[in-house]
């Protein structure tokens, strides 16, 4: 029997712009966790700072709210300290692109059982609409009047480029189809990577549900290959959404943990004094 | 001045092997009865450059070196014209040549101090004993050990032990150890150890204080290690990777720095212990995680092992100018704790006191070594008893309730427990983000409660020597143990050492200044962090100072001019 999804609210009042996408996807998580059966005791979710981060207040479950850029690595921290919380890693594509790009990058290379979810509404929203990477060149933007004089990053081309073993897009105004993505990041064994289209009816007005609903085409199963993989996630024509690429033949950094093999507890349950005698040798 | 002390000190290009030779003959001097206290120079490369490996060899135990020495072997003529000014009288320079091409000024210098320049061609003995021309450093090894005076008994057990499971011709190399012992040129240069031996010390152990952090880590139960390399603190992560396979640690070498104070953040946060360490510049990328776990109250561990200067530096060298980066890292305000290590001993002990007062205090705590410290070798008899780990866990309804000591309830993450948020926002008693004035103003005083009542239950600075000295020198780290060294023999001088650095404790400087003292600061950098620390606490003005900045430790000699102009 699914946890109701009242178990996962709080009683903060949201503080987002009407029509904006943060609505949605949080209500998503919160549907994902009750369909997968998990407690809100039994998961992680570590915010960045940014619109998506002012939601750290609105799910109960448990959190930290970081720093800005940084809420990827504080979630690997948490997830090796104890494997059996389902560990999220909540993010804006400014603190994915910018502050902590290094972060995004390892993490796939390094393949840790958790989840990152990006939310990417092409700008700065919480500091008032300033160019990210994925925001569109000629647009004009905050202290940008001629728009950035840059060209755009993709999410999919990054961390597919990295051999991401799981690589996703959602859009904010597809509930059904983002819980089941959702899903499909936690449940996968490895670092699942979600690209959440997410509508910003400040900042990004031109791509609106119209727009989106156009562009939009879902995809019905993944592709096989990376390289098909980069070729599915290219939005000039279309917008592919849907898990676009799983690779479950990777295994996970704790799992190539050598010293790690026969130990069936968590650090978490470790933390005591040890008996350093036997290290002594090592002295030499 | 009545030190007992005897120095040897090899001179020669990085990548020569003078590790190598140092490392053996620290651990044979330690076997035959003897103390000793190993100090390297070297440069910040892989090969070339003049590099250094001094063992003070002494009848008591100490923890740093003098500035001159009483046999300099040289590897390379390089070395000759860097290190002939360290040669004490009478002393013995030791090469492969004569040919030494010494200027005018070296040769006087010599000739005024009765120094022995002696020539030993180490690789034609090396071949002649049947070695390679690479285990000349053997022959040198076995003629130094000559002159000392010793029995070869325990340098040749000390070589077999270190070459055991190495694929090279352990015969020969013993055979190179005997030729350069057994050495004619040997006459009349004998230079024995004057000095009594020590107790049996065969059993006890040469450690560098890097090697004594990282066994305290894990001592504590510190469960995840998070490194980037930069020296001095590499050799930390060196011995917790060398040794995970026992201990089961998680280790895992992060991106950079920010990422690996993030992950020790996460992973504390989650319930179990987890470090990371690094010098000066890693350390300026971490500080804004320490910011974030000061007011998200998430306990932290870092080690700060200092370098000389800013930027780049001298990164290969010493010094104490990170105490106030220490202290004041990380915008805004919020309670930290800054403990600084002198020895393998004490920084055995304080990171493990550093891990509890973490958690139960959960705030950051910075624990401060220098590279004199980090990768020094020292000889302790063991490890002291280790403290009992305290977590200060307990079940509360509100995450950061207001309390009287500042200290709020703090439960791990789990299925059994209520979760809560955990936040760098500024929060509620519940967790949730606040702008409001009140809530603002009561959370800011409550974590500096906890400042305040951490402050009560630390110790004070230790005092040593006598107590009815008129001069009474104030320091930290590494300088301390060339004070402590010092002051057996100099009984007209007292010693303050901090080994807490804040919150800082000035009752017993306090005392002492009110008591007519005359306070002097010994400190390793250039503008007297500790005093400006003491000043601004308390309020005491500490006028004369001594401070040595060029990124070499304090020598004894140091001190002792100072005190004697």
């Amino acid at each position: 029997m699914a946890i109701p999804v009242t178990e996962y609210n709080t009683n903060v009042r949201p503080t987002w712009c009407v029509g904006c996408g943060n609505y949605a996807i949080n209500t998503a998580i919160k549907k994902t966790l009750s369909e997968l059966d998990i407690k809100p005791n039994q998961a992680f979710i570590s915010f960045d700072i940014g619109c998506n981060g002012n939601g750290a207040d609105k799910i109960k479950v448990n959190a930290f709210k970081g720093l800005h850029g940084r809420a990827i690595p504080l979630a690997i921290g948490s997830h090796l300290a104890n494997r059996k919380m389902t560990v999220i890693a909540d993010i804006g594509d400014g603190g994915t692109l910018h502050e902590g790009i290094e972060h995004l990058i390892h993490a796939v290379r390094s393949n840790y059982n958790i989840t990152i979810l990006i939310h990417n509404n092409e700008n700065f929203a919480l500091t008032t609409g300033q160019a990210t990477a994925t925001t569109q060149e000629s647009k004009p933007m905050y202290g940008l009047p001629d728009g950035k004089p840059e060209r755009e990053m993709y999410i999919s081309d990054l961390v597919l480029g990295q051999r991401a073993t799981f690589f996703a897009r959602a859009y904010s105004g597809d509930m059904l189809q983002m819980i089941e993505i959702f899903k499909s990041a936690i449940n996968h064994k490895g670092c699942s990577i979600v690209e959440i289209l997410q509508y910003c009816p400040t900042y990004n007005k031109e791509a609106n549900p119209e727009w989106f609903a156009q562009k939009i085409q879902k995809l019905a199963q993944p592709v096989q290959s990376l390289e098909e993989a980069i070729k599915t996630s290219k939005t000039e024509e279309k917008i592919n959404t849907g898990v676009i690429y799983q690779d479950q033949s990777i295994p996970t950094f704790y799992d190539r943990l050598q010293n790690r093999k026969n130990i069936n507890t968590e650090l978490v349950e470790e933390v005591k004094n040890y008996d350093i005698s036997n290290l002594l040798k090592y002295l030499d | 001045m009545s030190q007992n002390r005897l120095v040897v000190k090899f001179g020669g290009e990085s990548g020569q092997g003078i590790n190598t030779l140092g490392e053996i003959l620290s651990k044979a001097i330690k076997n035959t009865g003897f103390h000793n206290f190993a100090y390297r120079e070297y440069p910040s490369l892989i090969k070339g450059g003049v590099a250094s490996y001094q063992i003070d060899i002494s009848d008591r135990r100490i923890g740093s070196s003098l500035r001159m020495c009483d046999i300099l072997p040289i590897l390379d003529i390089d070395a000759i014209h860097e290190y002939i000014y360290s040669v004490r009288e009478n002393g013995i320079i030791i090469y492969d040549s004569l040919d030494l091409a010494l200027t005018e000024e070296e040769k006087n210098f010599i000739n005024q101090n009765s120094i022995k320049l002696v020539s030993i061609d180490t690789k034609e003995l090396a071949l002649d004993a049947g070695g390679i021309e690479i285990m000349a450093n053997m022959v040198l090894l076995g003629f130094i050990w000559r002159i000392l005076g010793l029995e070869i008994a325990p340098i040749e057990e000390v070589v077999r032990d270190r070459f055991k499971d190495k694929k090279i011709d352990l015969e020969a190399e013993i055979k190179c150890l005997l030729a350069g012992y057994n050495s004619q040129q040997t006459n009349g240069l004998e230079k024995p150890i004057s000095f009594d031996k020590g107790l049996n010390l065969k059993d006890s152990l040469n450690i560098t204080g890097n090697q004594a952090i990282a066994l305290g880590a894990i001592s504590a139960g510190c469960r995840a290690y998070y490194a980037y390399p930069m020296t001095p603190s590499t050799s930390i992560f060196k011995f917790i990777g060398d040794t995970y396979r026992e201990t089961g640690i998680v280790v895992k070498q992060a991106e950079n720095e920010i990422t690996a104070a993030q992950m020790a953040i996460g992973s504390m946060n989650m319930g179990t212990r987890a470090m990371v360490a690094t010098s000066g510049g890693g350390f300026d990328l971490m500080s804004e995680t320490i910011s974030c776990a000061g007011i998200s109250e998430t306990p932290l561990v870092l080690v700060l092992a200092q370098r000389g200067g800013a930027g780049t530096g001298v990164p290969t060298w010493t010094g104490a100018g990170d105490l106030s980066l220490a202290v004041n890292a990380g915008h805004g305000e919020f309670p930290r704790c800054v403990i600084s290590v002198s020895n393998p001993a004490d920084a055995y002990l304080l990171t493990q006191a550093a891990f509890n007062i973490a958690e139960v205090y959960q705030l950051p705590v910075i624990i401060l070594t220098e590279k004199q410290i980090a990768e020094s070798i020292f000889n302790i008899q063991e490890m002291p008893e280790p403290i009992q780990i305290e977590r200060g866990l307990n079940n509360g309804t509100n995450r950061y309730e207001i309390t009287e000591n500042g200290i709020s309830p703090r439960w791990v993450p789990s299925e059994e427990n209520p979760v809560y948020l955990q936040n760098s926002d500024e929060h509620k008693i519940t967790g949730e983000s606040t702008e409001n004035s009140k809530e603002v103003i009561e959370m800011s005083d409550k974590r500096l409660r906890k400042l305040k009542t951490l402050k009560d239950n630390l110790p004070e600075p230790v005092y040593y020597g006598n107590e009815n000295t008129e001069t009474v020198l104030v320091s930290y780290g590494s300088t301390g143990n060339t004070i402590r060294d010092l002051i057996t023999d100099q009984t007209n001088i007292g010693y303050l050492h901090y080994s807490y650095i804040y919150p800082l404790k000035f009752e017993k400087l306090t005392q002492l200044k009110e008591a007519g003292k005359q306070i002097i600061s010994i400190e390793n950098n250039q503008t007297g962090e500790l005093s400006k620390l003491i000043k601004q606490e308390s309020g005491i003005s500490i006028d004369q100072k001594l401070l040595k900045y060029d990124g070499r430790p304090l020598f004894i000699e140091d001190i002792l001019d100072f005190i004697n102009k």
